[in-house]
């Protein structure tokens, strides 16, 4: 390419810097200005372009191929694999092969494997970077395959890692109670140190808060300056006692009934600090019985806390329930919540501009900003889905149908939920029925999903038994699951049936039971039918989890009829134990606190009256003194 | 040691080698026949090449200018080099002016909106804070570095030019070019 500032490799240069003559210059000058564009310069242009084109022929599917399942890793927390994609220019479709999705909570297994999916793309979004899926087909899919090499951790500050941390974070909100099974003849008395427990350290503090307002109040009372305002005014009482305006005359008067006033003013002044030192000790005095109703509070959990070193067996049913199911409950809501927060993330209601990460270079990767308008298309949306899938393997093998609407991830673009169902009916195979069905509402500010799940003669999973070296084994049976996360409100209920409960000894746990176990063990593995419900309430930050469960009765009858007197005078035993460590260093507080308020009260009554009684003598002598001639001045506050 | 200093070795010649043709390539083009506007105005275009992201669509448009406009490729070229690094250092600076301009400024907020949904312009990536910022501060900057460019070629060739191209070492630069042939047939 020949272009001003090249020569010719090898070439001399022409330049000639100081030494050109005139001629040249001026012929080279009347060129240069009369020539903007070298529109032979297209050609290398077309040629770079025809190699850039050629390079995307051969590297460009590999490209997004990666780029896709580093993205879709990015985005949905666990690994995404994708063998193969194609990418059809002209019919605006797209062919993924090979997709494997990791299972975020267990790293061995995929959640599914899918052999084909097809997208027909509209083709004027994709000028616009946004994909609207015309059609959609999958084939060949297999749920929860066990992967040849565990998944790598996603890590780092995206969306999925977070909303995982957040998802483990509510699964240890829940405190599950232990199933104890402690033999009676180990029942015995506990050493409790003093230091942990609540009631104490509450006792302690309450104390130590007591001091201070004490304290707090001796200060105030003595910022009132109650003597100094009593005594000037008893010596200017003293001073006009029998002085009228005839001993004073004009002048004389004048000035008494000044100083009068100003003695008022003081008094009134010095009644203004009375009253707020009134609402400063009853804020105090409040908050100290506030204080004191916390010891007594605290004393409750410490009885608990002293229950369990004691590790008593409960026989409270909703406890054995939640011993018996919670964790493996805990298991399917968190999958649930974790989901459902992934969704909120990535299809956040509204249209404002939404930042992520830019993409990953050499360079800074910088914030991409995406700007939503209702009048155009989001930046993603499959208007329908209507797929039948053939899971090849597995004990969810078989036909199920499949149907999508409205996934987007600009609910308020598109302005409707986005709704899915799951369907499947085949007697005989190893579902009879599947019916999943649910919406994400994310068009208005609130968000609210829906999640509902209706399985028949399934194969439920085995559950193992806390404490003992037991398995239940479901058998097929039925489940039903319903989520509703609205807001920050949190409510669903699993439920279970099956009349072919068995069990199997866990072997790996196999040892010698004692008298309690032994019985619970008895009761329980009697038992061939299970019906367990278990309902989750309250907010994402603070939720609660009740079960209960046809075990739970019969364990805790059992367990009541065999050993609650005894556990009950065990009971009785840590509980006076407790109330003698609190009682110790609470009833001092309490009386330092009673004491305090007395104080108060005899204080403020005191200064009240003194200082009402000096108005009233300022008031007398000020009557006095005008005897009707000057007529009555006002006092300040009259 | 002798196998480090043995791995390294071609690595530092290349580096080396670089060098020498980058500093060619700027004496070849501070002593061609181009003015000093031509060779400015290929440094301020070929200064966006290496201020902004090289994968985006506005570098396209650069290469088209520079190569139908009558201005100095090589001087482009070089410029691209030499402002890679200006580009990676300014890179905080582009992120915060495009996040002020993307994100901060909500009068543009409705433009930005437009843009980012009419195809074609969407292709930009200027919803980039890095993108955005960089070509916008390389606009900002493209009238100085045309006339500081300007102000450069001019001096070197009023001042040390004509000794530059009578010196060894420049001969011995020019004398280069036949070990590149010889790389050429090198086994």
């Amino acid at each position: 390419m020949s272009t001003p500032g090249s020569v010719r490799s090898g070439a001399a240069s022409t330049y000639t810097p100081a030494g050109g003559s005139p001629a040249d210059k001026a012929a080279r000058k009347g060129r240069e200005g009369t020539r903007i564009f070298r529109w032979e310069g297209i050609i290398p242009m077309v040629l770079f372009i025809v190699l850039l084109c050629a390079g995307w022929m051969v590297f460009g599917e590999r490209l997004i191929r990666d780029t896709m399942a580093e993205a879709g890793t990015k985005a949905l927390g666990t690994q995404l694999d994708i063998a193969d994609l194609d990418i059809g220019v002209f019919s605006s479709a797209v062919e993924i092969r090979g997709i494997a999705l990791a299972d975020p909570f267990d790293r061995t297994r995929n959640l599914f494997e899918i052999a084909m999916v097809r997208m027909e793309l509209e083709p004027k979004p994709l000028l616009e970077k946004k994909l609207v899926v015309k059609r959609l087909s999958i084939a060949d899919v297999r749920t929860g395959t066990t992967r040849r090499t565990p998944a790598s951790a996603v890590t780092g500050p995206g969306f999925a890692p977070r909303a995982l941390k957040e998802v483990q974070k509510f699964a240890k909100q829940f405190n599950v109670p232990l199933l104890s099974l402690t033999p009676f003849d180990t029942l015995k008395s506990i050493v409790l140190n003093p230091t942990q427990l609540k009631a104490v350290q509450a006792a302690l503090s309450l104390a130590r808060d007591a001091d201070s307002a004490k304290q707090k109040l001796e200060n105030g009372y003595a910022s009132l300056r109650l003597q100094e305002t009593v005594d000037s005014s008893s010596a200017l009482v003293n001073r006009l006692q029998g002085t009228n305006v005839r001993t004073l005359g004009i002048d004389g008067a004048r000035k008494a009934v000044a100083d009068i006033r100003r003695a008022a003013a003081r008094v009134d002044s010095a009644k203004a600090r009375v009253e707020a030192l009134v609402a400063t000790a009853r804020r105090s005095v409040d908050s100290l019985q506030a204080g004191v109703q916390r010891v007594d509070d605290a004393r409750r959990d410490d009885y608990a806390f002293a229950r369990g070193l004691l590790q008593l067996p409960s026989f409270e049913g909703p406890d054995i329930g939640s011993a018996l199911f919670g964790r493996v409950t805990i298991d399917r809501f968190q999958q649930a919540v974790y989901w459902t927060t992934l969704a909120r993330q990535y299809a956040p209601p509204g249209l404002l501009p939404k930042e992520s990460p830019g993409p990953r270079r050499v360079r800074r990767a910088g914030t991409t900003v995406r700007f939503a308008s209702a009048e155009d298309y989001p930046r993603f949306l499959l208007r329908r889905a209507d797929v039948n899938v053939t899971v090849s393997e597995g004990a969810m093998g078989g036909a199920y149908s499949f149907a999508a609407s409205d996934v987007t991830t600009d609910p308020a673009i598109v302005g409707k939920p986005t709704l899915f169902a799951i369907r499947r009916a085949a007697r005989g195979s190893n579902v009879d029925s599947l019916r999943v069905t649910g919406s994400l509402d994310h068009a208005s500010a609130r968000l609210r999903e829906v999640v509902s799940a209706q399985a028949a003669g399934v194969k439920l999973p085995a559950i193992s038994i806390p404490t003992l070296p037991y398995r239940m084994d479901p058998g097929r049976g039925v489940s039903e699951m319903r989520f509703v996360l609205d807001g920050e409100q949190i409510s669903g209920r699993w439920s279970v049936r099956s009349r072919q409960l068995a069990w199997q000894t866990d072997s790996a746990r196999v040892r010698k039971l004692n008298t309690l176990e032994s019985l619970v063990a008895r009761v329980l593995t009697g038992v061939n039918e299970l019906e367990f419900t278990a309902d989750i309430s309250g907010t994402l930050a603070a939720p609660r989890l009740a079960v209960k469960s046809n075990l739970d009765r019969q364990v805790a009858e059992q367990i009541r009829s065999v050993a609650g007197a005894e556990i009950a005078r065990a009971e009785a035993r840590v509980r006076a134990q407790v109330d003698k460590l609190v009682d110790e260093k609470s009833a001092p507080v309490k009386a330092r606190v009673a004491e305090l308020r007395a104080d108060a009260d005899r204080r403020i009554t005191d200064a009240r009256a003194r200082l009402d009684q000096e108005k009233r003598k300022l008031d007398e002598r000020l009557k006095a003194l005008g005897g009707g001639i000057l007529g009555n001045p006002r006092l300040p506050g009259e | 040691m002798v196998r480090r200093v043995a791995a390294f070795a071609p690595i530092r010649l290349s580096k080396v080698l670089t060098l020498l043709k980058l500093i060619r390539s700027l004496l070849k083009t501070l002593h061609s026949d181009g003015s000093p506007g031509q060779l400015a105005a290929g440094v301020a275009l070929g200064a966006a090449l290496g201020l902004t992201p090289i994968a985006n669509a506005h570098n396209l448009g650069v290469l088209l200018l520079l190569a139908v406009l009558n201005v100095s490729f090589a001087a482009g070229m070089f410029a691209w080099a030499v402002f890679v690094p200006i580009g990676f250092l300014l890179d905080p600076v582009f992120d915060r002016l495009g996040h002020f301009l993307l994100v901060d400024m909500t009068s543009l907020r409705p433009f930005w909106t437009t843009w980012d949904n009419v195809p074609g312009l969407a292709l930009t990536n200027f919803n980039n804070t890095v993108v955005l910022g960089s070509v916008v501060a390389w606009l900002l900057l493209f009238v100085p570095i045309y006339f500081l460019a300007r102000f450069g070629v001019l001096r070197y060739r009023a001042t040390i030019g004509e000794r530059v191209r009578q010196s060894r070492a420049y001969k011995a630069l020019q004398a280069s070019q036949l070990y590149n042939v010889y790389t050429w047939f090198r086994p």
